[in-house]
C-alpha cells in the first residue's frame, strides 16, 4: 500500500532494458543527465525514494552478458563486471583464495537478500562514506573501466572517488568493470557496525612483496567523508618485522593519525578508538594466515 | 503504462503497470496478495520478502516490470493441497508468531533456508534471516521452530527442544 508519500514511491521514469554495452552508451548519449544506469538498483532506488535522484530514464544493465562476468586470470588479476552481484563476488573461489579482503567485505555486506541483488560496482559508484567496497578496492590497487561515447578509459579507484557521493563519471559514461591486479600477498578486511546497517569504521589492509620489498596498504572507510589512507601505519608495516608489537604500533599510529569525523553514527573519539581495534584485528588475522 | 504478466503462486496474473511501480505495490495493491507486507520500503525490514524466479527478494527493492514474465511465490503458495508445510506447522507449535505481521516473510525465509540446508546451525539460521526484523522479538521461537523441522531436530521430541514446556 502506498500513501502517495514521496518516501515510499519512486519518481516517474521510463524503463529501458539494455541488451549490450553499445545500447547502454547509445541510451546514455541520447538522454545524458536525464538517465541513470541501474544494475541491482538497491542504492539507486533508496536515493530515488528520498528524491535525491529523479532520473527520467532508467537503463537496466542486469542482463548485459559482458557485464555479468567475473573472471580471474593468473598474472593478470580479477575482472568484475558491473552486473556481478555482491553474492557472486563472495561465493567466487578465486576471490576467496587470493583477494581475502574483498571476500571478507562482500560476505559481510548487508544481508543475503541484498547481496543477491546489489552489485559491487553499484556499491562503489554509490560512494557514500559508509559503504565497504571503496577501502577494500583501494587497498588492492583496483581500477575501474569506464565506457562512454568517447570510448573506454581506465582509472584507479583512488582517483575515481572524488568526494562523498561523487565519482569521476561523465553524463554519457558508466562503469563496465572493476579490475583488480593479481595479488602476491595477503589482505584482510574488518569493520565495526555495532548493530547499525552501516559500519562506524572499517579497514582494509594488504601486504604484498614488491620485488623483494614489502608493500603495505592501510585504508579506512566510514571514518570520514571519503576513504582515508594511512601512510604512517603503512610505513610501520613496511619497515618492521611483522609481529604482535609491530601490529600494535601500526594500530596506534593509525588511531593517532587517521582523521575521523563526528556524525550521527559515532563521534570522532569513538571512531579513533575503533580504528585501533579493527586495525589490530585485521592485521592479526593477516599475519596468522 | 504497460502490461505486466506475472505467475503468482502458479496462476498467471495480468495488470497494467507504470515503469516506476514497485513489485511490492503491484502485488499488494493491484493483485491483492496481502501476505506481502509493506513497512519500511527501504529494504531494511524484509517484510515484503517474496520468492522471485526461485530466489528470495525484498519486493520493495524490485520494479514490477522486472518481474514481468517471471514467477513469484508468496506464503499463500506454500501449502500443498490445503495442508500446511512442516515449517508452517512448526511456527504454530512453537509460538513463533506474536502479532503475525512479519510471519509470512519469516516462513518464506525459513522454508527457503531448510530447502538449501536441511540441518542448519544457529549461525546458519542467523545468517539466513539477517535481512528480516520482528518487532515482537520472537527470534528465539523462530529458531526453535526451524530446528524442530530440521533433519536432526525432527528426530527429537518437542519437549527436549523447548525448555520449561511439558
Amino acid at each position: 500500500m502506498s500513501f502517495g508519500s514521496p518516501y515510499t514511491t519512486l519518481p516517474d521514469f521510463e524503463y529501458h532494458k539494455a541488451s549490450g554495452v553499445d545500447e547502454v552508451i547509445r541510451l546514455l548519449k541520447q538522454y545524458g543527465e536525464e538517465a541513470e544506469v541501474m544494475a541491482g538498483g538497491v542504492g539507486l532506488m533508496a536515493f530515488m525514494k528520498e528524491r535525491l535522484l529523479s532520473p527520467g530514464h532508467l537503463i537496466d544493465i542486469k542482463d548485459v552478458k559482458e557485464l555479468r562476468q567475473i573472471v580471474y586470470a593468473r598474472g593478470k588479476g580479477l575482472s568484475i563486471g558491473a552486473a556481478v552481484t555482491i553474492e557472486e563476488v563472495a561465493a567466487n573461489q578465486d576471490v576467496k583464495a587470493r583477494f581475502q579482503a574483498l571476500h571478507e567485505a562482500a560476505s559481510k555486506t548487508a544481508d543475503p537478500m541484498i547481496r543477491a541483488r546489489a552489485t559491487l560496482v553499484g556499491n562503489l559508484c554509490e560512494a557514500i562514506p559508509w559503504v565497504d567496497s571503496p577501502p577494500v578496492l583501494m587497498a588492492l590497487d583496483a581500477s575501474v573501466e569506464i565506457a562512454g561515447s568517447g570510448g573506454r578509459r581506465n582509472i584507479p579507484v583512488t582517483g575515481f572517488i572524488k568526494g562523498p557521493v561523487d565519482v569521476d563519471l561523465g553524463p554519457d559514461e558508466f562503469v563496465t568493470r572493476i579490475e583488480v591486479p593479481d595479488q602476491t600477498g595477503r589482505s584482510a578486511f574488518e569493520k565495526f557496525t555495532g548493530g547499525s546497517e552501516f559500519a562506524l569504521a572499517s579497514v582494509a589492509v594488504s601486504i604484498t612483496s614488491d620485488g623483494g620489498r614489502r608493500k603495505a596498504r592501510v585504508i579506512f572507510g566510514s571514518v570520514n567523508s571519503t576513504p582515508v589512507r594511512c601512510l604512517e601505519a603503512e610505513q610501520v608495516l613496511q619497515e618492521s618485522e611483522l609481529s604482535q608489537p609491530t601490529i600494535r604500533r601500526a594500530a596506534e599510529v593509525a588511531s593517532e593519525k587517521v582523521e575521523c569525523v563526528s556524525d550521527v553514527l559515532a563521534n570522532a573519539d569513538y571512531r579513533k578508538h575503533l580504528v585501533r581495534v579493527i586495525t589490530t584485528k585485521a592485521l592479526a588475522r593477516l599475519i596468522q594466515s | 503504462m504497460r502490461e505486466c504478466a506475472v505467475k503468482v503462486n502458479g496462476v498467471i496474473r495480468r495488470d497494467m503497470i507504470k515503469d516506476n511501480e514497485l513489485l511490492l505495490d503491484f502485488l499488494r495493491d493491484k493483485l491483492e496478495v496481502r501476505s506481502v507486507k509493506a513497512a519500511c520500503w527501504r529494504g531494511e525490514c524484509g517484510l515484503c520478502t517474496v520468492q522471485m524466479n526461485g530466489r528470495l527478494v525484498k519486493s520493495c527493492l524490485v520494479l514490477a516490470v522486472e518481474a514481468n514474465g517471471g514467477d513469484v511465490k508468496t506464503v499463500e503458495g506454500l501449502a500443498e493441497n490445503g495442508e500446511l508445510v512442516p515449517i508452517q506447522k512448526a511456527f504454530i507449535e512453537h509460538g513463533a508468531s506474536q502479532c503475525g505481521f512479519c510471519t509470512p516473510a519469516w516462513v518464506l525465509a525459513s522454508h527457503d533456508l531448510l530447502k538449501k540446508n536441511p540441518d542448519p546451525s544457529d549461525a546458519n539460521i542467523e545468517e539466513a534471516v539477517a535481512g528480516l526484523l520482528c518487532r515482537c522479538g520472537t527470534y528465539a521461537q523462530i529458531k526453535e521452530a526451524i530446528h524442530s523441522v530440521s533433519q536432526s531436530g525432527s528426530k527429537q521430541p518437542l519437549k527436549q527442544l523447548v525448555k520449561g514446556v511439558g
